[in-house]
C-alpha cells in the first residue's frame, strides 16, 4: 500500500444535515423521480386513447363525479401546511412541536386515504369497461399506492416519535417526510384536472 | 509527514471490526457491504449468462440442419423467449450495474454506496426474479412469446396461461432492481466522492455508470408500467390496455416497450464504454484522449438513445416524417459512439500499447462493435429496415452490438480488475485462448447470419425446409457457437484456477491509475482507511509519493464522508446502517406480490400488508437513539446534540 499522507482532518464536521445537503433527500428525490415520470407515462397514454374514440368519455360512459375528489383535493392541499410546519419544526430542532405536527398530518393523512376509496369509484366507470376507464383506474390507482406509502411512513414516523427517544437523524427524516408529501399533493393536482375535470370540459 | 505502518494497522484492525460481515448464515443473509453484494450480483448474472447460452446452443443444434427435431417449435418458443430475457434482463443489465455498485465506491475513494441496505434490497429482489424464471423454465412454463412479447400475441387471448405473466413480473423485478441500483450509483456518485474528485475530475468508468443511472432512472419505469401495470393487469384484471375492441391499442405496447427497449442497448453499452477507457489508459501508460470530448460523447449517447425508439416500428404504420425523423436519429447516434472509439485509438497511438489480454479485448470489441454499428446504420434506413425486419439479419446485428459492445468489454474488464475481486491474476497464456476462441467464434456464428437474413431466413422458426438452401450456413453458425462455449469453458476454467493458484497481484499489478488501485486487493471490508484526497485525474499518477488524505472519520462505527455534489469540498460526516435482514425479507414481500399477482390479487394485498412489517423494522433498527451528534442547521450554525 501506499504510503499515506494525512492533509486534512474532518472530525469537526457535523453529523445531521438536512434537504439537498443530506444523502436521505437525494434518495428521495430520486424515487419522486421514477414515481413521477411512470405517471407521466401512464397520463401520456391516457391521453394517447382520447384519439381511439369519438367522445372524451367514450360513449355511454358516464362523467367522473366531482365531490369526493373535489374535498379530498381541498384536504390534501390543507394537509400541506401540518406538512411544512412539522418540517420547519425539525430544521429548529424542536421535538415537542415536531410531534404536535405529525399528530395533525397523521389526523389529515388518513381521512384523504380513506376518501381515496370513493374516489377510485368516483371516476365512475370500471378499470374493464373500456381503455379509457383502464388508464383512469391505472393513474389514480398508481397514485394510491404512492399516498399509502406515504401515509404509512408518516404514520410510522409519528409512532417510532411516540414510543422512544430518537436521534437527531430523525428531525432531518421528518423534513424528508414532507418533502416527499409535497410531491405526493404536488402530482396529484395535475391528475384530478385531467382525470376528474378533464372529462367534462374535453 | 507520512502515518506511521502501526497506527495504519490499528485503524485497519478497529475498521474491519466495524465493516466486515458477520460470520455464518445469518451474516451471509444479512451483508450489506457493497462489495458483497455487487459480488454475489456479479457471479448471479454470470450464472444467467451461462443459462442464456446453453438456451442459445440447444437452439444451434436444432438449426444446424434443416428439419431437425432435436426440440418441437412449443419448445423452441420457450427456449428463445427465455434466452432473449435471460441474456438482457437477468444477465447484461444486473452485470453492467453490478460493475458499477463494485467499482464506483472503489474509484471514488467512497467506503461503501449512499444505501447500502436498498443495494441489498435490490440484489435479493433481482434473486426472486432469477429463481422465479428458472423454477418457471423446468416447469414448462418458460415464456414463449418472445423477449419483447408483442401483444396481442402476448395478451390473453392469444397466449392463455402463466408464461407470459411469468415474463412480466420477471422483467418487474429486474426493472426494480435495476431503478434502487441506478438511484444508489447517482447518489453515491453525487454525494461521496473523495475530497478535491469534482466533476470534472470523475473517472471516466465512473461518469458511464452516472449516465447509465439517469438512463435508468427514465427508461425502466416504461417497461415496468408496460409489464405490471398494462401487460399484466390486462391479463390478470381484463383491463383493456391493449384491446382495440374496447379502445385499447396494441402499438402502444410498442411504444412503450421500445422507450425503455432502446435506451436499454446502450444501458448495457454505455458502462462496457466504461470499462474501456481505464484499460486503454493503463496499457497504453498514458492519459486518455479527450477526457472532455468523452464525457460528452456519453452525454449526448444517452440522450440521443430516447430519440430511436420507433425505428423498431417501421414496419407498422407510423407516419412517414416520423420514420424519417427516426431514421436521421439513429444514424445520428453512430457519432458520439465514433468519438470515443477514435479517442481510444488516439490514446493508443500515442501511448505504448501493452497487448495484455485486458487490452486485446479491447482490440476485439473495436472490431466488433463497429461492425455491428454499421448494420445499426444500414437498419436505420426504413426501405432496407422493411426487408430485413424480422430476419436473421437483425439478430445478426443485434449479437455483434451486445456481444462486440458489451461482452467483449466486460470480459476486459474481468482480466484488469480480477485482482480487485480475489487478489490474484488471471492466467494470461489461457486468456489469451479464450480471447482468440470467443472472437472468432462470435464472428464465425453470426457473420453467416447476415447472409442467411438477406436470403430471408426469417428469426423465430424452430426449422426450415432443405430446399430453402439455409443449411450449410447454419451448421457454419453452429460450428460458432460451439467455438463460443468452449471459449466460456476455458474463461471459467481459468477463473477456478487462478482464485486459487493465480499469482499474486499486488495492491496495482498494472500501474494504473485510479484510486481503487490504492487499496488492498482484494480491499479490505471498509476499502480505505483513510478517506484519499484528490487533484486531479489520475491520482496514483499524479502522486508518486505518499497519497495524500482526510482523517477524522470515526474507526466505531460505519461513517463515510460526504462531499458537495460539484466541488467536492467535505461537507458531513454520515453513518451508514449496520447489517440488516429486513433488504430480504422485503424482497420476498416484492416476490408475494408479484408473483402471487398471478394467481390472485389478493395476494397484492396480503404482500403489501406483510410489506408494512418489513418497512417498520428496517426503520426501526436504523433509528435508536444517539449522542454526540452534530447538527447543521439549514442557518448554517451547528449545533451539538
Amino acid at each position: 500500500m501506499k504510503a499515506l499522507r494525512p492533509v486534512e482532518n474532518v472530525a469537526e464536521l457535523p453529523t445531521v444535515t438536512f434537504g439537498a445537503r443530506s444523502l436521505m433527500w437525494w434518495g428521495t428525490l430520486g424515487f419522486m423521480t421514477i414515481e413521477g415520470w411512470t405517471t407521466a407515462v401512464l397520463v401520456v397514454a391516457y391521453v394517447y386513447f382520447r384519439q381511439n374514440f369519438d367522445t372524451w368519455p367514450p360513449a355511454g360512459t358516464p362523467n367522473p363525479r366531482l365531490v369526493i375528489p373535489t374535498i379530498n383535493l381541498a384536504l390534501m392541499i390543507v394537509s400541506i401546511a401540518p406538512a411544512r410546519l412539522a418540517a420547519n419544526a425539525g430544521r429548529d430542532l424542536d421535538l415537542a412541536r415536531v410531534k404536535r405536527w405529525l399528530y395533525v398530518m397523521c389526523a389529515v393523512c388518513v381521512p384523504i386515504l380513506v376518501l381515496r376509496w370513493w374516489e377510485l369509484w368516483a371516476i365512475n366507470t370500471r378499470w374493464d369497461s373500456n381503455a379509457y376507464g383502464t388508464a383512469a383506474w391505472t393513474i389514480v390507482g398508481f397514485h394510491t399506492s404512492l399516498l399509502l406509502l406515504d401515509v404509512a411512513d408518516t404514520i410510522g414516523l409519528t409512532l417510532f416519535y411516540v414510543v422512544r427517544e430518537m436521534p437527531a437523524k430523525a428531525f432531518s427524516d421528518t423534513a424528508d417526510n414532507s418533502f416527499y408529501w409535497y410531491f405526493t399533493v404536488g402530482i396529484w393536482i395535475p391528475i384530478y384536472l385531467i382525470v376528474y375535470v378533464g372529462p367534462r370540459v374535453a | 509527514m507520512t502515518i506511521d505502518t502501526e497506527a495504519l494497522d490499528r485503524e485497519a484492525v478497529a475498521l474491519d471490526a466495524v465493516w466486515r460481515d458477520s460470520p455464518g448464515v445469518w451474516g451471509w443473509l444479512t451483508a450489506v457491504n457493497h462489495k458483497t453484494i455487487a459480488r454475489r450480483y456479479i457471479v448471479t448474472a454470470f450464472l444467467m449468462f451461462i443459462a442464456g447460452g446453453i438456451q442459445a446452443a440447444i437452439m444451434r443444434a436444432q438449426l444446424a440442419r434443416p428439419e431437425s427435431s432435436i426440440v418441437g417449435p412449443d419448445r423452441y418458443n420457450q427456449l428463445f423467449t427465455s434466452h432473449g430475457t435471460t441474456m438482457m434482463f437477468l444477465f447484461a443489465v444486473p452485470m453492467m450495474t453490478a460493475m458499477g455498485l463494485y467499482f464506483v465506491p472503489l474509484m471514488i475513494g467512497a467506503r461503501t454506496v449512499a444505501f447500502p441496505r436498498l443495494n441489498a434490497f435490490g440484489y435479493w429482489t433481482y434473486v426472486v426474479g432469477v429463481v422465479f424464471m428458472y423454477v418457471s423454465v423446468f416447469a414448462n412454463m418458460a415464456p414463449d412469446a418472445g423477449w419483447f412479447a408483442y401483444v396481442p400475441l402476448s395478451g390473453p387471448a392469444y397466449s392463455p396461461g402463466h408464461r407470459v405473466d411469468v415474463w412480466a413480473q420477471v422483467v418487474t423485478f429486474t426493472e426494480i432492481a435495476g431503478l434502487v441500483a441506478a438511484v444508489n450509483v447517482i447518489v453515491t456518485t453525487f454525494k461521496l466522492r473523495a475530497p478535491g474528485m469534482s466533476l470534472n475530475r470523475v473517472p471516466l468508468f465512473v461518469w458511464a455508470q452516472l449516465v447509465v443511472a439517469f438512463m435508468i432512472v427514465f427508461a425502466m419505469p416504461l417497461v415496468a408500467t408496460g409489464s405490471t401495470l398494462m401487460l399484466a393487469a390486462d391479463r390478470a384484471v381484463n383491463t383493456q390496455w391493449f384491446n382495440p375492441a374496447e379502445g385499447g391499442d396494441a402499438l402502444l405496447w410498442q411504444h412503450v416497450f421500445w422507450f425503455f427497449g432502446h435506451p436499454e442497448v446502450y444501458i448495457i453499452f454505455l458502462p462496457a464504454l466504461g470499462f474501456v477507457t481505464p484499460i486503454v489508459e493503463a496499457f497504453s501508460g498514458r492519459p486518455v484522449f479527450g477526457y472532455t470530448a468523452i464525457v460528452l460523447a456519453n452525454i449526448t449517447t444517452a440522450f440521443f438513445s430516447f430519440g430511436l425508439w420507433v425505428h423498431h416500428m417501421f414496419a407498422t404504420p407510423i407516419p412517414e416524417v416520423g420514420a424519417s425523423l427516426f431514421t436521421a436519429a439513429s444514424m445520428l447516434i453512430a457519432i458520439p459512439s465514433g468519438v470515443q472509439i477514435f479517442c481510444w485509438i488516439a490514446t493508443m497511438w500515442m501511448g505504448r500499447p501493452r497487448l495484455t489480454v485486458a487490452m486485446l479485448f479491447v482490440l476485439g470489441f473495436i472490431f466488433t462493435f463497429v461492425n455491428g454499428g454499421i448494420t445499426g446504420v444500414m437498419l436505420a434506413s426504413v426501405a432496407f429496415d422493411r426487408q430485413a425486419h424480422d430476419t436473421f439479419f437483425v439478430v445478426a446485428h443485434l449479437h455483434y452490438v451486445l456481444l462486440g459492445g458489451g461482452v467483449l468489454p466486460l470480459f476486459g474488464a474481468f482480466y484488469f480488475w480480477f485482482p480487485k475481486l480475489t487478489g490474484r491474476l488471471l492466467s494470461e497464456p489461457l486468456g489469451k485462448w479464450h480471447f482468440w476462441l470467443f472472437v472468432i467464434g462470435v464472428n464465425v456464428t453470426f457473420f453467416p447470419m447476415h447472409v442467411l437474413g438477406l436470403n430471408g431466413m426469417p428469426r423465430r422458426v424452430y426449422t426450415y425446409a432443405s430446399d430453402t438452401g439455409w443449411g450449410p450456413l447454419n451448421l457454419v453458425a453452429s460450428i460458432g457457437a460451439v467455438v463460443i462455449a468452449v471459449s466460456v469453458v476455458v474463461f471459467l476454467v481459468n477463473v477456478v484456477r487462478s482464485s486459487r493458484w493465480g499469482a499474486i497481484a499486488g495492491d496495482n499489478p498494472w500501474n494504473a491509475a485510479g484510486l481503487e488501485w490504492s487499496t488492498g486487493s482484494p480491499p479490505p471490508s471498509y476499502s480505505f482507511i483513510h478517506t484519499p484526497r484528490v487533484s486531479g485525474r489520475h491520482p496514483l499518477w499524479e502522486t508518486k509519493e505518499a497519497l495524500p488524505v482526510v482523517t477524522g472519520l470515526s474507526d466505531r462505527e460505519r461513517q463515510v464522508l460526504v462531499t458537495m455534489t460539484f466541488d467536492a469540498v467535505p461537507d458531513y460526516r454520515h453513518t451508514m446502517p449496520s447489517a440488516s435482514i429486513w433488504p430480504l425479507y422485503l424482497a420476498l414481500c416484492m416476490g408475494v406480490v408479484f408473483i402471487g399477482s398471478i394467481f390472485s390479487p389478493y395476494f397484492v394485498l396480503l404482500g403489501i400488508a406483510i410489506s408494512f412489517i418489513g418497512l417498520a423494522g428496517w426503520g426501526w433498527s436504523g433509528t435508536g437513539p444517539r449522542k454526540g451528534e452534530r447538527v447543521a442547521l439549514p442557518n448554517g450554525a451547528v449545533r451539538s446534540v
